[in-house]
């Protein structure tokens, strides 16, 4: 018999709020906080806008957080999310429990990247007409302007690592960057790491943002965002058949993920159960799903198993559905190939056309709204969902939050690099 | 077990190079060529020569997706191949659903001269950039795969696409110790029954503009630029600070009963393996997860024949390491720091020191650290200089670990 593994925290940074219960009601009310990027100024890109996080200030969440000054959002982001599911879980206390036996798997990205020198530093090298830069040059360059104490900050064990120093995690650790998909499997394989024995507590989930001039620039080169300036709000539209690219986010989204004896021992309340967890690739492309969704299908099949579960057991799927006509159809072929006639009666919702993607920290966070979803037998709606498409024919929850009573759901995490995770999450039944 | 080892390394390409190059010495820290680095204050680096991914790639019709590819990552997708090979796996040789993928790797840095066109339009006086003329006209000049060329999960991508691995795939990204963390994953993965192969890569490319000004800004890093080759001096009295590397280094790990049925030459065997992080690098908190190590591989520290060490050649960096490895082991276990030989490649740190004690147990000889002949009283441990010493012992302790205090240890046993 595999340890069993309950959720007894979380925590959110957020477009739509900073802590769960904020992020679930505007979720249901079906808002967005999709508008223009004020992050920099990027009025001239192909895409002007974003979900961005507004009104976050770390020192309300952290003492002395002038530690953290050159730390990117990133780190402040996790920290402040680990806070708020630390405390939950009754877990904040460095002097609580065995540290050496809980820990902090992390799905996160890049941190701060200093455009302004980067950019103007090679132009300064670069003679005019070429094409070129005189590298010994630039180098010169970026060493005497790069912040020193900011760069160390930008390591990409950074915001893991302080995760851990800061909350006295002292257990197992681990950090993964598969795009999309990094949190849904950060929470996956901490969940096997705990099922395992290796650990009795992971802090896991993910931190991202990508909303800066070289996220958006190579997010556009790419053609995958949304290019619809002239309605920002209504541009995240997964499963319409209008929809034409996603709307970045950012945020941080983790839970505390616990071994149920655990759990129990110490009276901890318990949020809900972790049961199922499917891992596959596409090995496909570098960018686009495989269009019949083979290796989604393998992944929820898989989740599905895990969780010794039937696909007429599920109740909800949050949805990857990103909005982009390439990931959306493919996840509604492998959803009927999974659920064959289920699949129709079975309530499919995306919470990407209210918050955006949040890339490494969107699945952490649209696990936190199943959880709450589950919890309180209210599905937010996929908005935004105008003009049905033939090919993506399901029940997506439209416009709308529906109430409705469930015992399992699935959450659906798939990444550039052809990454794809599935997560389950049960009512505790005890 | 693992039973396939791809390297391309300062010292050697390919594993039937790699352990004669250990034995014999070689020494890859060398002054950097691949670009002028004059103004920088450390100018050495372990660099691999004459690399060219196109030439390398066996699979001719892959190479138009070169173009799609930073050096780190056209690093990790050959030694993923020379790994493959190495063991004897060829494409479709094992169910595309049995077969996954556990990489190390880091963001990549941009080539600026991917970036220089837009560059100039957006900074003409090269002091500040104007992120509107940037994204009205410089977007234009940028190649649209570029963001493409360096995201860290890239290697594991194209691997899976090259060998059709429709199994796990995940890339790992905390520092040097991504690769351990890497295999210590991918065993998991075996050990629930998910996959009967895994390939657990990594790969980095430290000698670029970026990244070589970046560090030389925050990590202490040598200014031994006079002599190159003993630049780097881990756990020395004189040591100050190391050098970057680049390569990769990948392996192929199966369960025991795959390897055996298909009659795989076996290298080695993973015994066991944990992570954990010492707050503030003091010491006490990588012994407790060496000792954690050894309790998974069900050993003691007596029947460990030599601790590999990250041996960074750092003040403080050393110092830490020494204090949580003298905790465990004292000076009663050789200490072998293969570092020096070829520099910190950061991810792909972890497997590619890994693989020394990996050949060094194969072979029955432990190849001495390099650079080491004065001992610090910082550093209380008995570090292994001098002649080659016969390996007595079944099994190798690793160590890797991050400025954060985030230790990663494997256990490796010979193979018998």
């Amino acid at each position: 018999m595999k340890r069993r593994v309950v959720i007894t925290g979380m925590g959110v940074i957020t477009p739509l709020g900073h802590s769960p219960a904020e992020l679930f009601a505007a979720s249901v009310k079906g808002e967005t906080a999709v508008g223009p990027i004020t992050h920099f100024d990027a009025s001239t890109f192909p895409t002007t806008f974003a979900s961005q996080v507004s009104n976050f200030d770390l020192a309300k969440w952290i003492d002395r957080a002038n530690r953290f000054a050159n730390c990117g959002v990133n780190t402040h982001y996790a920290l402040a999310a680990a806070k708020q599911a630390l405390g939950e879980a009754g877990l904040l206390d460095a002097n609580t429990g065995d540290r050496s036996r809980m820990g902090v798997y992390l799905g996160s990205g890049e941190g701060k990247e200093d455009f302004d020198i980067l950019t103007s530093s090679t132009a300064a090298a670069t003679a005019e007409g070429s094409r070129e830069a005189n590298i010994g040059k630039a180098v010169g360059l970026l060493f005497r302007r790069l912040n020193g104490p900011q760069e160390a900050e930008q390591e990409m064990y950074s915001p893991s690592g302080y995760l851990a120093n800061e909350f006295a995690l002292d257990g197992p650790f681990a950090s993964c960057q598969t795009a999309c998909a990094a949190s849904s499997q950060a929470i996956g394989e901490a969940m096997e790491m705990i099922r395992d024995g290796e650990a009795d507590v992971m802090l896991a989930g993910g931190s991202h943002s990508m909303i800066t001039p070289l996220g958006i620039s190579g997010f556009n080169r790419l053609t995958a965002l949304s290019q619809r300036n002239d309605s920002p709000k209504t541009a995240s539209r997964p499963f319409d058949l209008t929809r034409d690219g996603f709307v970045i986010g950012e945020g941080a989204g983790l839970l505390v993920l616990e071994e149920l004896e655990s759990a129990k021992a110490r009276g901890a309340n318990i949020i809900a159960e972790l049961t199922g967890y499917g891992t596959t690739a596409d090995a496909f492309r570098m960018t686009d799903p495989h269009p019949e969704g083979r290796g989604a299908i393998r992944c929820m099949a898989d989740a599905l198993a895990d969780a010794r579960l039937q696909p007429t057991d599920i109740g909800y799927i949050n949805a990857h559905g990103t909005s982009t006509q390439a990931n959306d159809a493919a996840e509604t072929a492998g959803i009927k190939a999974v659920f064959k006639d289920h699949a129709y009666k079975l309530p499919i919702s995306s919470s990407k056309s209210m918050l955006g993607h949040l890339i490494a920290a969107a699945g952490a966070v649209e696990l936190v709204i199943t959880v709450l979803a589950l919890r309180k037998g209210v599905i937010p709606p996929t908005i935004n969902y105008q003009t049905p498409d033939p090919d993506c024919d399901l029940d997506y929850v439209p416009n709308r939050a529906r109430e409705v009573r469930f015992k399992h759901a699935l959450s659906n995490s798939f990444g550039f690099g052809g990454q794809n995770i599935s997560l389950v999450v049960s009512e505790f039944a005890g | 077990m693992l039973t396939g080892f791809g390297v391309v390394s300062p010292i050697a390409t390919g594993a039937d190079a790699f352990w004669p190059a250990l034995a014999a010495g070689t020494r890859g820290v060398r002054t950097i060529s691949h670009l002028d680095a004059t103004e920088l204050p450390s100018r050495v680096a372990g660099e691999v020569p004459a690399f060219s991914a196109k030439a390398m790639m066996t699979e001719t019709k892959y190479r138009k997706e070169l173009k799609s590819m930073a050096r780190t990552v056209e690093l990790g997708v050959i030694g993923s191949q020379l790994a493959m090979a190495n063991a004897g796996l060829a494409k479709g040789t094992v169910p595309p659903h049995r077969i996954g993928i556990e990489f190390a790797a880091l963001m990549g840095a941009t080539d600026l001269n991917d970036m220089a066109a837009a560059a100039k339009l957006a900074s003409p006086g090269g002091e500040h950039t104007d992120s509107r003329v940037w994204g009205a006209k410089g977007l234009n000049e940028i190649t649209p795969v570029w963001m493409l060329k360096f995201l860290p999960n890239m290697p594991a991508c194209h691997a899976t696409i090259l060998y059709d691995m429709q199994g796990p795939s995940n890339t790992q990204i905390p520092g040097d110790s991504s690769g351990l963390v890497a295999l210590a994953e991918a065993s998991r993965i075996l050990r629930r029954g998910l996959a009967d192969v895994m390939l657990v890569g990594s790969s980095e490319a430290r000698i670029n503009p970026v990244t070589l000004s970046r560090h030389n800004l925050f990590v202490q890093l040598t200014k031994r630029n006079d002599d190159p080759a003993g630049a780097i001096r881990p756990f020395d009295l004189t040591r100050d600070g190391t050098a970057p590397g680049e390569g990769t280094a990948a392996f192929t790990l199966e369960t025991l009963e795959h390897a055996q049925a298909r009659g795989a030459n076996i290298l080695g065997e993973v015994a066991g393996w944990a992570a954990g992080v010492d707050r503030g690098c003091k010491g006490p908190g990588l012994a407790r997860v060496i000792h954690n190590a050894l309790a998974h591989a069900k050993v003691s520290a007596a029947d460990i024949d030599h601790v590999n060490a990250h041996g960074t050649g750092t003040t403080a960096g050393d110092a830490f390491e020494a204090r949580g490895i003298a905790e465990v082991f004292g000076r009663e276990t050789p200490v072998f720091a293969p570092l020096s030989r070829f520099g910190n490649l950061g991810a792909a740190s972890g497997l590619m020191e890994l693989a020394c004690s990996v050949f060094a147990l194969k072979h029955g000889e432990l190849p001495p650290t390099l650079n080491h002949s004065e001992p610090d009283p910082a550093c209380p441990i008995d570090v292994h200089v001098g002649a080659p010493r016969p390996v007595t012992k079944p099994f190798a302790l690793k160590v890797s670990y991050t400025p954060l205090g985030q230790c990663a240890v494997a256990v490796v046993k010979k193979w018998q």
